[in-house]
């Protein structure tokens, strides 16, 4: 495109005069701008913003672009794709995370445990073999009808 | 004997990776202080800024079709070809690299070479019929 290279992303700052130049160049305040720790993975001079979901923004705010709660200009989060409000939510919940996700799995851990005793240890009412009526269904089962089918009889009196 | 004080809303909350502090528990949004406040009317005035600069571009009658936002410029160059010049050999990033890159293979590898000789000796051994169609086994 037509910006030129100092207005692109670069190598990690090092002096304050290149912070103070990599966050006029992200349009950000100095104080605000704080680059992701040099650990040589590859982010090299970017921002590292809040990891706040686009959701959490101000619905009533007008916003450059409505649907992204996103201003014209405005440095984006790494994971910006992340955080739209299609996708991940990092919104405050009503119950804290921690209790839900005791409750969670406390639910999951008792249903799956009852389920596996019960696989272990099966209890249901003692049952015998299923009795079909007519010589045991001879006919239906293709018997010759010219020939005496053999009697079943299920009963003992 | 003096108690530790009860803890506060905001721990209790315990927010994470995944859920972030609700704005009415976090102290930072409480009373304000000029220094604060200095910093508020610097972001407002940036953000005015380029407010301006958008909405002339919007407005303008002789329009360019797309405006260019510079910060999704940025974005996209920082994530595509920022990462190879920045990148650094260190041992945290050799390490994740061999991990990633090469540990599902050597998985892989195991679990079906594992799979196919167990397969083989139950045929060998009579129980597993080899079938017709297959080159393998």
């Amino acid at each position: 495109s037509e910006m030129s290279k100092d207005m692109m992303p670069g190598p990690y700052p090092r002096t304050p005069e290149e912070r103070a130049a990599a966050a006029k160049k992200y349009n950000m305040r100095v104080e605000d701008y704080q680059p992701y720790p040099d650990d040589g993975l590859g982010y090299g001079d970017y921002p590292m913003l809040p990891n706040k979901s686009q959701y959490e923004r101000d619905p009533w705010y007008e916003w450059d672009q409505p649907d992204m709660r996103h201003n014209w200009g405005e440095p984006m989060h790494w994971n910006f794709d992340m955080y739209i409000r299609n996708r991940v939510d990092t919104s405050p919940t009503v119950v804290p995370w921690h209790t839900m996700s005791k409750h969670f799995l406390l639910f999951l851990s008792i249903m799956l445990i009852m389920f596996g005793l019960g696989e272990i240890y099966p209890a249901y009412r003692p049952v015998g073999p299923k009795q079909y009526p007519f010589n045991d269904l001879y006919l239906e089962k293709g018997g010759d009808p010219n020939k005496e089918p053999p009697t079943v009889i299920h009963y003992e009196i | 004997m003096a108690w530790a004080p009860p803890p506060s809303a905001a721990q209790l909350y315990r927010p994470n990776r995944f859920v972030s502090l609700p704005a009415e528990l976090d102290p930072a949004t409480y009373d304000t202080s000029p220094e604060k406040l200095r910093a508020e009317t610097e972001r407002l005035a940036i953000r005015s800024r380029l407010k301006r600069q958008y909405l002339l571009q919007l407005n303008d009658p002789s329009a360019p079709a797309v405006i260019e936002n510079p910060a999704l410029v940025r974005w996209a160059y920082a994530k595509s070809q920022n990462v190879y010049p920045t990148f650094r050999p260190t041992p945290k990033t050799s390490f994740l690299g061999a991990v990633y890159g090469l540990g599902p293979l050597l998985f892989w590898i195991f679990v079906l070479k594992a799979d196919r000789d167990r397969k083989e000796k139950r045929i060998q051994e009579g129980k597993l019929k080899r079938s017709p169609f297959s080159v393998f086994f």
